[in-house]
């Protein structure tokens, strides 16, 4: 019971951050049709940006001058989000300067402009990364029978989530949401009713970047370590196996997705331990397995409307 | 019942006509001079890739056999990206399978060093296939995906398994007694560069490989005329796992040792690039890339390393520098050249096959080309078609467009 209850807890964690980055991808997806790539990077380097704000701050003497806190990473917020925000739409207006924009030239674009901004942080910041502190320390409660602590971190990154996905689940019911999706749709017909297509989309792009960015912060949270391509090398593939296992056309589905497949991937984990099974990389067989049996048997995803 | 065909009215048919003989799109031709000059950059192209491995400082004789090895690489991309159409995010996969079953079959097995490349290519095969399985059913860029989560499953799984690949220390690949210096296995290496040009040369042009590349630009259409599109596109994922691996398995004996952190994840991405700024869909552009990726690491090295007196102008520029270029380079294909290098020499492939450098009269639509039966006399080239003074570049400026090209 213990065992089960751990695996709940380390799982609902980077499950947590899993759909928090799957939501990003499934609004660009929704929007625009564009396998992001670069999203992962886009949060790292927004990360980045909070680590030079958090820096500057703690220069003008705000907060504990020895290391950096929840404070100085609570005022570096705004600007780490506007910073995601900004480099998201950059993204979107190289794609739209590609001279062949089939699905998968877009996706090695993704992919090229990923691999610039990592070696961008890796030529500033260097290999080895850089300490990173968590909104707030410490352990929350320990379940019932459980032996790994839920920390408080676990329980913010499960709030801005849930507060994440909430806002989206509205957005969609006001006006311009219903544009959005019209514009997912069909682009032109969406531009004949009048929406200004653009701006729909870059909107949406500019919301997935922002989600990055809190993702970037609270993933860096989770290692107390940040370093260049952090959400690319950990995070972005499983996000996007959990996007695509929840139904990638599906917010709810995203959110759902990349928590069952922090569930999935604990599990792996365990089970290795428990039976010492000695696998290398359970998670990475998870994640493959998880992804080809989606992808064969369900193509849509669990709660997604169309393959 | 049998008709009688003597009884019948008697159609006269004679023996069959001679069918007429074969029509021809007439063609400016180079004159003797032309030709000669076209042979001539030819050879001193074919010349300096043979001597370059003789020239280059005995440092970087390794290096001209790793360029020639991601020439190779690159061609094995091409099969897949630009033949099949199919896109490979997992290709490390491929080669780490091959070098790692090289050096496992050479070291562990005792085998001779050609069944270590026999076993490399079967290993490749395998790999492919079970990726190749998953393609018939996943498309696009969910294929993508599926790419990179194999490349990683390979990465973190299988090349950790340390009795095939000797964990953190790696697996030791020797060379064949024959090619047993850094020079001679350089030439080996380029030798087999050639080799698979030419075969990749005869696959284009064979029934699979014209077959591959119209289920490439629509598989409905391409079943319609009878294509076998799961066999063709097994097809070309087998022949590029195979190509791939054949390189892994040259790879494991350059440095005569391959380690699992050969394999990255960013190497696969490395592999993306350099075929996509080559320009995808041309064996010579892509090999380009290849090489222009494989030494890229060594330049930034070299140029850091310059001084001139106390003086280090490029101090500045650093080995960390070489994903930022990659990238940028790639971005910069995506956006303005499509074709990669391979577009941008589009003038001298043209020059150097038979025609003008540069075909400005050539727009078919406007000014169709004479058609002539053999035999005829071909009519004079019209206005058009005869093309600017310009015509038939002299050497010189094919040189500087080759280096231009070479180093973009």
């Amino acid at each position: 019971m213990g065992v089960v209850l751990d695996t709940l807890v380390i799982g609902l964690q980077t499950g947590a951050i899993y759909s928090l980055i799957a939501l990003g991808l499934a609004l660009v997806y929704k929007a625009t049709k564009v396998l992001n790539f670069a999203h992962g990077e886009v949060g790292t380097s927004s990360a980045w940006v909070a680590f030079a704000v958090m820096g500057w701050v703690q220069g003008l003497g705000i907060g504990d001058p020895d290391r950096l806190t929840g404070l100085h990473l609570l005022i570096a917020v705004i600007p780490a989000m506007a910073a995601g925000a900004l480099l998201s739409v950059g993204v979107k207006l190289v794609i739209d300067r590609l001279k062949e924009a089939t699905d998968v030239i877009v996706l090695v674009a993704t992919i090229g402009l990923g691999v610039l901004m990592t070696a961008v942080q890796l030529n500033i910041y260097g290999a080895t990364g850089e300490p990173f502190p968590r909104f707030l320390d410490g352990n929350a409660f320990t379940l019932p029978g459980a032996n790994v602590p839920v920390s408080k971190h676990t329980l913010i990154i499960l709030l801005v989530l849930g507060v994440a996905a909430g806002l989206l689940a509205l957005y969609f019911k006001t006006p311009h949401g219903v544009a959005l999706l019209a514009t997912s749709q069909d682009p032109f017909a969406a531009e004949l009713q009048g929406v200004n297509v653009g701006a729909m989309t870059a909107s949406a792009w500019g919301v997935a970047g922002a989600l990055a960015a809190a993702a970037g912060l609270l993933g860096a949270g989770i290692f107390n370590l940040l370093s260049p391509g952090l959400l690319l090398s950990t995070f972005l593939i499983p996000a996007f196996t959990g996007a695509i296992l929840g139904g990638i056309t599906s917010m709810v589905g995203a959110v759902v997705g990349g928590l069952l497949l922090g569930l999935i991937v604990a599990t792996a984990n365990q089970v290795n331990t428990s039976f010492s099974l000695g696998l290398p990389g359970p998670p990475q067989v998870a994640v493959l397995l998880s992804l080809l049996l989606v992808l064969l048997l369900r193509p849509r995803g669990l709660l997604g409307t169309e393959a | 019942m049998a008709v009688d065909m003597t009884t019948a009215p008697a159609t006269e048919v004679g023996p069959p006509a001679e069918p007429p003989p074969p029509l021809h799109v007439q063609r400016w031709e180079p004159d003797s001079r032309g030709w000669m000059a076209r042979w001539g950059v030819m050879a001193g192209l074919l010349g300096l890739v043979l001597l370059l491995a003789t020239i280059v400082p005995d440092v970087y004789t390794n290096l001209v056999a790793k360029a020639a090895v991601f020439g190779i690489i690159a061609l094995s991309m091409n099969v897949l990206i630009g033949y099949a159409g199919q896109v490979s995010l997992g290709h490390a996969a491929f080669v780490g399978a091959g070098a790692f079953a090289a050096g496992y079959t050479l070291t562990e097995l005792d085998l001779p060093w050609m069944a270590g490349l026999v076993v490399a290519a079967a290993s490749g095969a395998l790999a492919a296939v079970l990726l190749g399985a998953v393609a018939l059913r996943v498309k696009g860029m969910y294929l993508a995906v599926v790419t990179i989560a194999y490349g990683l499953f390979a990465q973190e799984v299988v090349f950790n398994i340390s009795s095939l690949t000797g964990g953190g220390a790696g697996q030791t690949a020797p060379r064949p007694s024959l090619f047993d210096t850094d020079l001679k296995y350089a030439y080996l290496c380029i030798g087999m560069l050639g080799l698979f040009l030419a075969f990749d040369m005869l696959f284009a042009g064979s029934k699979a490989g014209r077959a591959v590349r119209a289920l490439r630009d629509d598989e409905r259409v391409a079943a319609s005329w009878g294509i076998n599109v799961t066999g063709y596109k097994l097809l070309a994922f087998v022949l590029s796992g195979v190509i791939a691996a054949f390189a892994g398995g040259l790879f494991a004996s350059i440095e005569q040792v391959v380690a699992p952190a050969d394999f990255q994840f960013t190497l696969s991405l490395t592999f993306l690039l350099m075929t996509v700024v080559g320009g995808v869909g041309n064996r010579w552009g892509v090999v380009q890339g290849g090489i222009l990726f494989a030494i890229l690491p060594q330049v930034l090295e070299a140029l850091h390393e310059v001084h001139i007196g106390d003086l280090q102008p490029f101090g500045w520029i650093s080995i960390t520098l070489e994903p930022v270029i990659s990238a940028v380079l790639l971005i910069l294909t995506l956006t303005l050249y499509p074709g990669g290098i391979a577009q941008q020499q589009h003038h001298l492939h043209g020059w150097l096959s038979g025609r003008r450098f540069k075909d400005h009269a050539a727009d078919p639509l406007t000014h169709p080309p004479a058609v002539y039966r053999e035999g005829d006399e071909p009519p004079p080239l019209s206005a058009a078609h005869a093309g600017g003074a310009a015509a038939g570049a002299p050497g010189e400026s094919s040189e500087a467009a080759t280096e231009a090209g070479g180093t973009s």
